[in-house]
């Protein structure tokens, strides 16, 4: 490949990379809504289990195993933007200081914690492969046969969804790291 | 290596790690994985996270989480805690300092309604600081007053810390709730207590202008009653269903957000925007809490394998520092670490250390709980790092107010904390009578 | 020279829970007792009860891929994965002692092939067994008769659900935890559980009136040990074990009805100056007929079901009820007839 058309094909290719943000950006987005939303159909499901047990005397089947599932969604579902956002709870009494002293090396420390992120996150994310794999062949399920069912494999794709989606999230921030550690000077 | 050293090794790891930087969460998860796979082996140590992450959170109990986080953020724009202070202000105008006392127990009576202690430290910094103010008290007595009795809102029922608690050390919620009545009243007594020594004997730290003439705002008794009415809802919801036995903590925390909602709805202090917002919210406080409770549960799973806990509380108990020795090391090393890091990580980090020793030692474990939560919430207000503080700081959106002087406000609540802990440690029941009954 | 070796045993319940306890005082001793005979081999036991290391929805797993070597597999929360091991859920009234039952499981283990490979092909060698002891109804008020249950609500845990069925009286699913409030607060009028429960969670104090149906005893699952774990093991300590998993089991059942009948006592005993104080009837045997012959046909309907997907499930289902009248029993009802 000669220079000039690695020079002509720069603006294409920032408008690509362009693009390819924003649809991550409406992916981690989009599931972070999903996980919002759940949040609201939590409440909704136990408060209506709670009337249907005070007013027709019988509680709704598989509303506690539901509850248990839907909340491990909300974590999965809202990990990448909660990474993005940079929420995960840290301390600040070495990384802020030292960042703001030394930024280059700030910024390859930080870079080096979010692939550690991506690492652990990745981690879970395959190894739900194997956890989705042998619900769905064992048709795992929650609730009672001969009451109400339901499979609990939609519920690991969704893990493995959110998880993936968060470990790239990490692995995002980290080239961000490294591409400022390279392009920024430390005070000296 | 022995798994004993291990896991002694993971541990040492870990806080350098923390102490680094590194998201605390994501910190735990590593070491555990590197620790598992050298115990044994890296095919064990993968499926063990994969586990984790798909098996630990899936408890109906952690629902309360999201629920009562949202519970407190409706709550806190819809003005119901504008409406319990404005209550006990008319009640306590008569009394020498009586607006710091004021806060302190409308305080107390808002943390029946609310589980998170950022809920009462961002609705009386904007309510109660203002007032105070305009009534001469000073920025720093103020501020340190709204720091100080923030911390009832993790304390008195409901309360998000009594609820990792309890997952922790294997109590029932409902116990580790009724427990925090007694140690809460005992808190808000002692706060009083302070207000009112301070008022006599240290008055430039409490006014600053001493002939206070400003009017108070005057309420008629009919509405006063009407301002009472949606927190004395939202608690019979709460604290009633829960101790009624009609709703276990989960749906309490249901009932009561929805409840909460409503009542926004109804003073139209919620817009679709704002609503989202606090989902969005919500949601973001929920993962960063289960996510550390997720990865904390693979760290003590670690430990589980390795024997440390075992070992350590076979030297500590065998060892002249003895049961109460623990104790006191254990305290002193949670208000240090509550000097740097978030009440909740300190919980995670420590209890799976320190709760087999605790068992072994033959403690109540209920009683051990409501002292590592009082402890842990004096975090809250010392510096560099305390969450209390900062929330206030940002909250009242006053370039004059420094942060050094929200902490010098708080040092005489803190000060009243530690006695109390020292009370509840000579006096049991204050925490395990309730609770035990 | 001895050889130590290493292996951790775990569980999702505390050791107070009875059969949990035995893993110490029975499987464990036992197997360290037969081994110091010749003193070749010693176990070092890195214990992790009560949910160190997984929850009760992880048993199987658990030791399936090596996160403890040894563990108590509860096969009641494994429907999917262990479906015929739900059969005596689905078989009620067929027989009252709990150490028959577990001998006639731990011949099936050995001559049923499906039974054994439902549990085998999870990487993991079953060493010992546990099972409930004998169900029985607690009511707020006293339950005359089988037809008064007709429009009573009452709490059953999850699969307990079907026993209702037929009766007129409507479930209402709940655990240990939620019954006594359930029953205090009116949102069932009593509950349907084992004694063993029953004590601990004081539900007589609010559901003083103890009907004795003794509806029957289920298998509830093994102590398996992870297959991988199992292969490296010599054999004389593969042999302590099996045995050791055999007195285990025995002992387990024996001590299953002593202190099913103990529990009732103890009730009877505390719940004496209570108003009103607890009594206990034994249903008639009347009443008990018409309740097993009001159920639809549980069994088949399981059976059919798992047979559908390629399970085995009625040869296995004839398989047990055989084994439990070989050994003298006469079920209440023929579950396997009309399969
Ligand atoms: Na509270
Ligand atoms: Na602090």
């Amino acid at each position: 490949m000669t220079n000039q058309t690695t020079k002509a094909d720069a603006p294409a290719q920032g408008r690509l990379l362009d693009a390819t943000g924003k649809i991550w950006a409406v992916l981690v987005d989009g599931l972070a809504a999903a996980g919002t939303f759940m949040i609201l159909v939590l409440m909704m499901i136990i408060c209506a289990d709670i009337l249907a047990r005070n007013l027709m005397g019988a509680s709704l089947p598989l509303v506690s195993e539901l509850g248990a599932l839907l909340l491990v969604m909300i974590v999965s579902l809202q990990l990448a933007t909660t990474v993005r956002a940079d929420r995960l709870a840290r301390t600040e009494i070495f990384f802020t200081g030292f960042r703001a002293a030394r930024p280059r090396a700030g910024a390859g420390l930080s870079g080096v914690f979010n692939l550690v992120g991506a690492a652990v996150v990745g981690g879970i994310a395959w190894s739900t492969v194997r956890i989705l794999g042998k619900d769905w062949a064992s048709g795992e399920y929650i609730g009672v046969t001969g009451i109400a069912t339901f499979p609990t494999w939609p519920f690991r794709a969704l893990i493995l969804l959110g998880m993936t989606i968060a470990a790239i999230q990490f692995l995002v921030l980290a080239a961000r790291d490294f591409n400022l550690a390279l392009t920024t000077k430390d005070k000296t | 290596m022995s798994p004993v050293e291990i896991g002694s090794a993971a541990i040492v790891v870990l806080l350098v790690l923390i102490y680094l930087g590194m998201p605390i969460g994501i910190g735990m998860l590593a070491v555990s994985f590197a620790g598992v796979a050298a115990i044994r082996g890296d095919t064990v140590s993968m499926r063990m996270l994969g586990a984790v992450a798909n098996d630990s959170l899936r408890e109906y109990l952690f629902a309360v989480v999201p629920l009562f986080v949202l519970m407190g953020l409706l709550v806190t724009i819809s003005k119901v805690g504008k409406d319990t202070f404005d209550v006990f202000q008319q009640l306590l105008r008569r009394v020498a300092a009586g607006l710091g006392i004021a806060t302190v127990f409308a305080n107390a009576v808002f943390a029946s309604i609310t589980g998170i202690s950022i809920a009462s430290a961002t609705v009386f910094s904007r309510v109660a600081v203002p007032e105070m103010e305009r009534h001469g008290y000073t920025k720093k007595f103020a501020t340190g007053v709204v720091a100080g009795s923030s911390v009832l809102g993790m304390l008195i029922p409901p309360s998000l810390l009594m609820i990792i608690y309890a997952v922790l050390a294997e109590q029932s919620v409902g116990r580790m709730f009724l427990a925090g009545v007694g140690p809460g009243i005992l808190l808000a007594v002692a706060f009083s207590v302070v207000i009112v020594l301070l008022a006599r004997f240290k008055r430039d730290f409490v006014f600053e202008n001493a002939n206070d003439t400003a009017d108070y705002e005057h309420h008629g008794t009919l509405e006063l009653v009407l301002k009472a009415v949606p927190i004395v809802a939202l608690m019979l919801v709460v604290l009633g269903g829960l101790y009624g036995g009609f709703l276990n903590p989960t749906e309490a925390g249901a009932a009561g957000a929805l409840g909460a909602l409503v009542i926004a709805l109804l003073r139209r202090s919620l817009g679709f925007r704002e609503f989202w917002k606090l989902l969005v919210e919500s949601g973001q406080i929920t993962v960063s809490v289960l996510f550390l409770i997720l990865a904390a549960t693979f760290f003590s799973r670690m430990l589980a394998l390795s024997g440390v806990p075992n070992a350590l509380a076979e030297l500590l108990l065998s060892s002249p520092v003895g049961p109460y020795g623990f104790l006191l090391l254990f305290l002193v090393l949670i208000i240090m670490l509550g000097c740097l890091i978030d009440s909740i990580s300190i919980m995670l980090i420590l209890l799976p250390i320190a709760l087999p020793v605790a068992e072994a030692a033959g403690f109540d474990l209920i009683w051990f709980g409501v002292l590592t939560v009082v402890c842990v919430e004096v975090g809250l207000l010392t510096p560099p790092f305390g969450l209390s503080v900062y929330i206030i700081k940002s909250a009242t959106d006053d370039p004059t107010l420094r942060v050094a002087d929200i902490f010098r406000g708080s040092m005489p609540f803190v000060a009243a904390m530690l006695v109390s802990v020292g009370l509840i440690v000579a006096f049991p029941p204050i925490a395990t009578w309730l609770a035990r009954l | 020279a001895q050889e130590v070796i290493p292996l951790t045993v775990a569980s999702s319940h505390p050791t107070v829970i009875p059969w949990v306890g035995m893993i110490q005082t029975h499987f464990m001793a036992r197997t360290d007792e037969i081994l110091a005979a010749t003193g070749t081999y010693q176990i070092q036991w890195n214990e992790a009860f009560g949910g160190q290391l997984y929850k009760a929805n992880a048993t199987l797993t658990s030791v399936e891929e090596g996160i403890t070597d040894i563990g108590w597999v509860f096969s009641f929360l494994e429907a999917a994965k262990l479906p015929l091991s739900q059969g005596s859920s689905y078989t009620p009234f067929a027989t009252n002692n709990p150490a028959l039952q577990l001998s006639v499981m731990q011949d099936l283990l050995a001559t049923n092939e499906a039974f054994l490979e439902e549990w085998e092909s999870h990487n993991l060698k079953v060493l010992g067994l546990t099972g409930t002891d004998s169900y029985d109804v607690y009511t707020k008020e006293p339950l005359d008769s089988f037809a008064a249950l007709d429009g009573m609500k009452l709490s059953a845990p999850g699969v307990l659900g079907n026993w209702l069925r037929g009766t007129g009286a409507n479930a209402v699913d709940g655990a240990l935890t939620t019954f006594y409030t359930d029953v205090q607060t009116g949102v069932s009028d009593g509950v349907l559980s084992l004694a063993l429960g029953m004590l601990p969670a004081k539900i007589y104090e609010v559901a003083p009136y103890i009907t004795q149906v003794n509806m029957g005893v289920a298998f509830s699952g093994a102590i398996a040990i992870n297959r991988d774990t199992w292969d490296g093991l010599p054999p004389e300590v593969q042999n302590a074990m099996v045995e050791a998993g055999q007195y285990y089991t025995k002992s387990h059942g024996e001590d299953l009805l002593l202190r099913h009948e103990a529990a009732i006592r103890k009730m009877l005993e505390i719940g004496a100056d209570q108003n009103p104080p607890v009594t206990l009837t034994p249903m008639e045997e009347a009443d008990r007929e018409a309740w097993v012959n009001a159920m639809p046909n549980l069994a088949k309907e399981w059976a059919d079901a798992l047979e559908a997907k390629g399970v085995p499930a009625s040869a296995y289902l004839q398989a047990y009820m055989d084994g439990l009248r070989k050994r003298g029993e006469t079920p209440l009802r023929n579950w396997d007839e009309g399969l």
